[in-house]
């Protein structure tokens, strides 16, 4: 009796903890958009929904619409084409080193946009890999400029090199909720099916077997990787310099706009434009949380060690494509670092031309002007992912413990619910975000601007939905009936925790801190809104600076591959590390 | 209870759209200069750009000179000091701005965003006083905005340079302009003027400077967002040949009448663009740095105004800040054909502060409605 009363002493306690948790993670992520909003619309005199009417009205509005969509749309089925192949090849078969290749695959999510353009850039400017190929994606000559010609399709190189960008970004997407299904499931269900009528031919096969079982994680991928294309800022304003999103075109207009009597047009346009973002945003994220949770039921089907060996090693093919795409992938890192060291220089007969030197390393060692030295910059990055893993682990494991109740509660609706509510900020445009921030906390408390670990909030934040994603499904693999037996032992609580559940979650922890580092160190938006004083930069925001600068200098550019390259190597560092660790724990768990 | 969550909830949300500064007596031209509850503080926070004039050597020298610490607040440029004072009115982020220009100067006076500096200016060089010499901002820099031209290209393509903006219109520089947009960009919004000025006192009266903008933009000019985009991805004149991304697709577009001159200082004196300086086609811009109404640190601010216009620091100008010195007699250096390039301008656009705040949204609108 005595212990009943103690569990549930302990659970009322976890619940409270729970609920409060909740509670702060849903008011820091949308007081600064309410503040915002209300801003808006004082400053305006229009409502958000009447705001909403005057949309096609805004002068790009619907320009931007459309080529959001379009570029969205086909980014995601390249991210398909591409992934579906990478992710059966990984998942079917038992690969040498397959977390340092999925690390690799990884390391483009977690890219700063403005490095991964500028890496884009030197693979598609004259003299670059693909005009070696005869592939003027930028200068659009040739078949690319034959092909604008014909069709009347305007700057379709652009669009082709933003395509490829968004789907080298988001095939870490097809890999993490494709993979796992595939190892899995049990071989067991394809053999069988093989032996009835409907299995005998691949079609069939895919019909009745593949489609099922993948269809919903594809579509989780694809669904977030359209999601990402909305977003994607940096890559927008490099790739297809003639064109806007809805994104970067609230980027142009964000700056004037919650001004009393100052371009009211422009406050419009913003409560306008980030109203229908939002909307659009929330609906898709709505949308993959809802296809996620079919995916879930699908999963966890069989053992995936034991799959993959009795699968063995990969056939050839697979290692064709395997290996290709990640070839592929590290392309556009090895641009930068080769940029790094290539300094233009004019000759005695005027001639510009280029050399190899360390000139740009060593500037960013002793700082630019104006800029701090490399190592003041990786200091103030690892110092925000450390206190972002700090904050957000807990946060993120309490918040996906409580979702995962609820659900067992036959709460799914108010757990799904809930858990839209915690990506409100994820949905919101950056200009929304940094708007309420800056007018609302600010005039609330002037003096948390001057506080120089504000950045880790908004990383917290953001990188928060990711967290209770990846920690979900590990709670849902813990047996109940586990948990029970752990209580009857009588055990201190903290001992209690460890053999129910924290054993178990020791290797989904670890994936999610490292999460947590490595998009700590590249987040670029958030961090750019509110590093208010230079001495704070990160490494994203170093780079931004420099590559922001008028480049008369010649030094500037490869200064800038410089830091560019180091925030790779340390993020790369990161995700490898946690990998070795993961490995550790499962070696010790086997 | 319910009652008590639901106030606390109203509190949250609606205190911080109260002012937490205290107005005193002090006036000047209609504004209030607002006192702060802390002033003996050690450090001057400085909202800027990305000001290359400020290297770390500098401000150290400045920290060792007067004892006062910096620390940058950095904005996109001119428009974004401007919008951030703007939204930060009352609660201000800063003790001095620096790189506001004659074309948002005007406005900052207006919103009352600024306040009155005692610096003692040291001669100043009168073409930086002329836009404004009150005593509420004090001009550090300045440059005149002007077309730049590829001459090779031009050459290559048996174009000749343009002696009228209407030339600009015609087939012949068809796709082969491109302009930062001055919705949001400085140098933009400086060309616009100059244009408005321009066609104003052009001998056809009819027509007035959104009729070309309207022609240009049915000549497939571009429009980009920034400075940045136009020079170094689209213009073929510039040192963007060299940066990956460039397409050179434009021949000409907006820069300052010296950038010639720095590419041939950064080119061991060998450049290929020039700048285009038709009468009333180019703005003398003046970038100015003023104490901000609501400074916690006036002393400070005023001691890093007196830095800025020292004869040490303002007169590397031009090497530092890629501008030219306001000290009497400002010149750009003589080494790899700096001064040689640069061209200065027949008759600066003559548009008055107050003239271009009172407009300007106007303008702004007219311009987005021609080039749409």
């Amino acid at each position: 009796m005595a212990l009943k009363q103690r569990n549930t002493a302990q659970a009322n306690v976890m619940h409270t903890v729970q609920w409060l948790t909740l509670f702060c993670v849903i008011l820091l992520g949308t007081v600064p958009l309410i503040l915002a909003i209300l801003r808006l619309w004082s400053v305006t005199q229009v409502s958000p929904l009447e705001a909403l009417r005057h949309f096609p009205e805004q002068i790009g509005a619907m320009d931007a619409l459309r080529f959001t969509l379009i570029e969205a749309l086909l980014s995601t089925l390249l991210t398909v084409v591409l992934g579906l192949p990478v992710a059966w090849s990984l998942g079917r078969y038992q690969w040498r080193g397959i977390r340092s290749k999925r690390a690799l695959f990884y390391l483009p999510f977690v890219t700063p946009p403005i490095v991964a353009a500028a890496g884009f850039l030197a693979l598609i400017s004259p003299g670059g890999l693909f005009s070696s190929f005869g592939l003027d994606l930028r200068g659009e000559t040739g078949f690319i400029g034959w092909l604008a010609e014909t069709t009347g399709w305007q700057h379709p190189g652009h669009m082709i090199a933003l395509v490829l960008a968004h789907a080298w970004f988001n095939l870490s997407l097809m890999i993490r909720f494709v993979e796992p299904v595939i190892a899995q499931l049990n071989p067991a269900w394809e053999e069988q099916l093989m032996m009835l009528p409907k299995g005998q031919s691949a079609s069939g096969r895919i019909r009745h077997l593949w489609l099922p079982v993948l269809g919903p994680s594809v579509a989780v991928a694809a669904t977030y990787a359209f999601f990402f294309s909305f977003t994607s800022f940096a890559l927008v304003k490099w790739l297809t310099p003639d064109f806007n999103t809805l994104e970067s075109l609230l980027a142009d207009l964000g700056g004037s706009a919650g001004i009393y009597n100052y371009r009211v047009d422009t406050s419009l346009g913003v409560l306008a434009i980030a109203g229908l973002q939002a909307l659009l945003m929330l609906t898709i994220l709505a949308g993959a949380g809802f296809l996620e949770r079919k995916h879930t039921m699908t999963i966890s089907i069989h053992e995936e060690h034991t799959n993959r060996k009795k699968r063995g090693t990969p056939p050839l093919k697979s290692r064709f494509i395997v290996y290709l795409l990640l070839l592929a992938s590290m392309l556009p890192f090895v641009s930068v670092v080769v940029a790094s060291f290539r300094t233009r220089a004019t000759s005695q007969n005027g001639h510009t031309e280029f050399h190899w030197t360390l000139e740009g390393w060593q500037r960013a060692w002793t700082g630019d002007a104006s800029t701090l030295t490399l190592l003041e910059a990786l200091q103030n990055s690892l110092v925000y992912a450390a206190l972002t893993l700090v904050i957000a682990l807990p946060i993120g494991y309490i918040l996906a413990s409580m979702f995962h109740r609820l659900e067992n509660n036959g709460k799914k609706r108010l757990a799904s619910l809930l858990d839209t509510l915690c990506m409100i900020p994820l949905s919101a445009s950056a200009v929304m975000v940094g708007l309420g921030v800056l007018l609302g906390l600010l005039r609330w408390y002037p003096e948390l601007f001057m506080y120089r670990y504000l950045p880790v909030l908004p990383h917290v934040m953001l990188v928060l939905p990711f967290l209770v994603r990846m920690l979900r499904p590990a709670f849902s693999r813990i047996e109940p009936a586990f948990e029970e037996q752990v209580r009857l032992l009588n055990l201190p609580p903290l001992q209690s925790w460890w053999h129910s559940k924290g054993a178990s979650m020791m290797a989904p922890l670890t994936m999610a801190a490292s999460l947590c580092l490595a998009f700590s160190l590249g987040e670029f938006g958030a961090t750019y809104l509110l590093i208010r004083v230079g001495s704070w930069d990160s490494l994203s925001i170093m780079v931004d600076q420099l590559l922001g600068r008028p480049k008369f200098d010649p030094l500037i550019m490869p200064t800038a591959m410089a830091v560019a390259a180091s925030l790779m190597l340390t993020t790369l560092f990161v995700l490898w590390l946690s990998e070795q660790l993961r490995m550790k724990q499962g070696d010790a768990n086997d | 209870m319910k009652d008590r969550i639901f106030s606390l909830i109203l509190l949250l949300l609606f205190a911080p759209l109260s002012g937490c500064l205290e107005p005193v007596t002090n006036t000047n031209d209609g504004c209030t200069v607002l006192e702060t509850s802390t002033s003996n503080s050690s450090t001057v926070r400085i909202l800027t750009y990305d000001i290359t004039a400020f290297s770390q050597s500098m401000l150290d020298e400045f920290t060792n000179s007067t004892g006062y610490e910096v620390e940058l607040i950095l904005a996109d440029d001119a428009g974004g000091i401007l919008e951030q004072m703007l939204q930060t009115q009352g609660t201000p982020q800063s003790d001095l701005a620096v790189g506001l220009d004659n074309t948002y100067l005007q406005t900052a006076l207006d919103f009352c965003l600024l306040q009155p500096h005692s610096t003692v200016a040291p001669s100043l060089d009168p073409s930086a006083m002329e836009p404004y010499s009150g005593t509420y901002a004090l001009p550090f820099d300045q440059g005149d905005v002007c077309l730049n031209v590829d001459e090779h290209g031009l050459n290559e393509t048996e174009r000749t340079l343009p002696e009228d903006l209407w030339e600009l219109t015609g087939p012949e520089w068809n796709g082969k302009t491109s302009f930062p947009s001055p919705v949001t960009s400085s140098p933009g919004r400086a060309f616009m003027i100059a244009t408005i000025d321009y066609f104003e006192h052009d001998e056809n009266e009819t027509t007035n400077a959104f009729d070309w903008w309207n022609a240009m933009a049915e000549n497939d000019a571009r429009f980009t967002s920034g400075w940045t985009e136009a020079y170094e991805i689209h213009y073929s004149g510039g040192y963007g040949e060299w940066i990956d991304g460039h397409i050179g697709d434009s021949l000409l577009t907006v820069s300052y009448c010296h950038s010639p001159g720095v590419e041939a200082y950064y080119s061991g004196n060998s450049t290929h663009s020039t700048s285009i300086t038709l009468e009333r086609s180019t703005f003398h811009q003046v970038e100015y740095a003023a104490l901000t109404n609501g400074a916690t640190n006036v002393n400070g601010a005023n001691a890093f105004l007196d830095f800025l216009l020292s004869e040490e620091v303002n007169r590397n100008m031009p090497e530092n800040n890629l501008m030219l010195s306001v000290l009497e007699n400002p010149t750009f250096p003589d080494t790899d054909g700096y001064s040689w390039h640069t061209d200065t301008p027949t008759m600066n656009a003559n548009v008055s502060m107050e003239r271009i705040a009172q407009d300007m949204e106007t303008w702004l609108s007219q311009w987005q409605t021609a080039t749409q």
